[in-house]
């Protein structure tokens, strides 16, 4: 479903701040597979998912959603197959307007521009199931201001936001990563429960050891813009979060300490 | 204030609220400060009026002079997305260019309308004074075009635009094209403010080539007070409020410029605008300030 081919980015191409951020990323990953992805800070895995979903242009190689070469496409053209969930809570959605405004508009993707009225009683039910699936009381405040929710409430309305329309691919940049333990797990559950409802195709970038290997079927580690470990199968149902620390370590050159407090904690 | 006057103050506020809606739509819903309306309502004046005696119908002619407008909001859009010009920059640049282009419009600084036809000669001889009439006629018009900017932004293509000024990355990854959008916004915001202008001319009998100085500061002004006054988060409300706003405002200026024992003449209105705008501005900070103050003094008091 989503196929990279030597895929390259490189920003600030030619000037002394030049910098790889992907070298050459050969990947494919079937229709309705779940991977996880996980690399050190720079490994560029929020630029593999920006590249997917267009928000960087590619510096060389090719993108491909099933036969369909999406390289050249950029993000507001390819938000029929991709929906997106963002680490900050607060990019996802707008606070100066209401929930039901902002699923309207998550509602209203792929199909732009039309002067019909944005909301109606009919989406508004159609908003209140979702919500109530959340178990938030947010099926009761429709009309509250989204600037109002906590992070954790507008991360949840985020998530929802992005499986209202039909769609083949989700990308997950950290998005439990600005969240209380007890809120990342209620989103990580619903996020599964979306996942396996739509069978959707997905990329996860996670710095949870711990949820890199809990959550999809398939692991991906990066390291300097390449994909240097790729783990699925029984392979990686042995693999506990002590064997990713390792390989981690490996990647970084041997004899480097760990001193990352997330990866040592691995949770 | 004499009642003729106030009438008179009343029909410039009504036209004013259209260029407070412009305002609203490129400081408020956009996020795009846009000083473009400083030439685009003499834009509109110039367009209209020259059009007008030269014969053509004043109805088409007003429809040119919007055209006109949004064509200039269009330039501004254009200074910005395609050449990455600061948006403040690139809208004074049209402002600048268009004082140029409205000299050659009008063919010289200054054109009457006082014999020629306007949108308000089919009403004339229905009866009504021109004193009730003219603020009625501009009234409905204002509060039409209120209602269906209003409406507007309630559609699927609003919403949208909304969302750009509200956060441009969220939009996109919704799938809306952010260009087009602050294209569009900014050719129906100058659109606006020209009809503002065309209706100005007709109604006062003349466009000027200085005609459209300040004007950001007025439609500016009118969306604060409005907002201070009646802060509500429905869109016909707000619509509504920046057309309150701009009639307030003008009262607040007759009143300031009449009032014998305040002793100021009409050539202290820049500093009569500019205090009133500053005050609008600087209360709702002083009240939050205050509560902020009343609240804490009350947790001291329990603590006690």
């Amino acid at each position: 479903m989503i196929r990279c081919e030597q895929l390259r980015v490189t920003f600030n191409a030619g000037l002394p701040t030049e910098k790889k951020a992907l070298r050459g990323v050969n990947l494919e990953i079937p229709q309705g597979e779940f991977v996880t992805v996980i690399g050190s800070n720079g490994a560029g895995k929020s630029t593999l998912l920006n590249a997917v979903a267009g928000d960087i242009p590619a510096s060389g190689g090719k993108i491909l959603f099933g036969d369909k070469d999406v390289t050249k496409i950029p993000a507001t053209g390819r938000t029929k197959e991709v929906a997106r969930v963002f680490q900050d809570p607060l990019a996802g959605t707008c606070a100066t307007m209401t929930v039901e405004e902002n699923m309207a508009l998550a509602y209203g993707r792929g199909s732009r521009g039309k002067l019909s009225f944005a909301l109606n009683d009919n989406l508004r039910k159609i908003f209140r199931e979702q919500l109530s699936r959340l178990n938030l009381g947010l099926e009761n405040r429709l009309d509250a201001e989204m600037g109002l929710l906590s992070g954790g409430q507008r991360q949840s309305v985020s998530l929802l936001m992005s499986a209202l329309q039909p769609s083949s691919i989700l990308l997950l940049d950290e998005h439990t990563a600005a969240l209380d333990p007890k809120t990342a797990a209620l989103i990580m559950d619903i996020s599964a429960q979306i996942i396996a409802e739509k069978q959707l195709t997905v990329m996860m970038v996670t710095h949870s050891m711990r949820q890199a290997l809990d959550f999809g079927s398939r692991t991906l580690m990066l390291h300097e813009g390449k994909i240097v470990f790729d783990l699925s199968g029984e392979d990686r149902s042995n693999y506990e979060v002590s064997d990713l620390l390792e390989l981690f370590a490996k990647a970084r050159g041997g004899d480097e300490a760990l001193d990352d407090d997330k990866l040592l904690l691995g949770s | 204030m004499s009642l003729f006057s106030f009438m008179g103050t009343l029909e410039i506020g009504l036209i004013f609220g259209l260029v407070a809606m412009g305002v609203y739509l490129t400081f408020r819903v956009l996020d795009f400060p846009d000083l473009t309306v400083d030439g685009s309502f003499t834009l509109g004046a110039a367009v209209t009026a020259a059009l007008i005696v030269s014969g053509i119908n004043p109805y088409l002619s007003t429809l040119a002079g919007c055209l006109a407008g949004a064509v200039a909001g269009v330039v501004t859009a254009w200074l910005n997305l395609r050449f990455n010009i600061l948006h403040l920059l690139a809208s004074i640049l049209t402002m600048t260019a268009l004082y140029t282009i409205n000299l050659r419009v009008m063919g010289k600084p200054n054109l009457a309308l006082i014999t020629d036809p306007t949108v308000l000669t089919p009403f004339e001889g229905l009866g009504l004074p021109n004193m009730y009439m003219k603020p009625l006629f501009v009234g409905i018009c204002v509060i039409a075009v209120g209602i269906l900017l209003a409406l507007f932004l309630k559609t699927q293509y609003g919403l949208a635009m909304r969302a750009v000024g509200a956060n441009k990355r969220m939009a996109q990854a919704n799938g809306i094209v952010v260009k087009e959008k602050v294209y569009a916004g900014l050719a129906l915001s100058n659109g606006l403010v020209a009809l503002a202008g065309a209706l100005f001319a007709q109604t006062n009998g003349f466009a000027d080539s200085t005609m459209g100085i300040g004007t950001i500061v007025v439609g500016l002004a009118a969306v604060i007070v409005g907002e201070t006054l009646l802060s509500s988060r429905k869109m016909l409300m707000i619509i509504f409020s920046c057309i309150v706003g701009s009639i307030l405002y003008r009262l607040a200026i007759g009143f300031a410029l009449n009032a014998d024992f305040l002793g100021f003449n009409a050539s202290d209105l820049n500093l009569i605008t500019a205090l009133l705008v500053g005050l609008a501005l600087v209360l709702p900070q002083l009240r939050k300030e205050w509560k902020a103050k009343q609240a804490a003094a009350r947790a001291n008091g329990g603590d006690a």
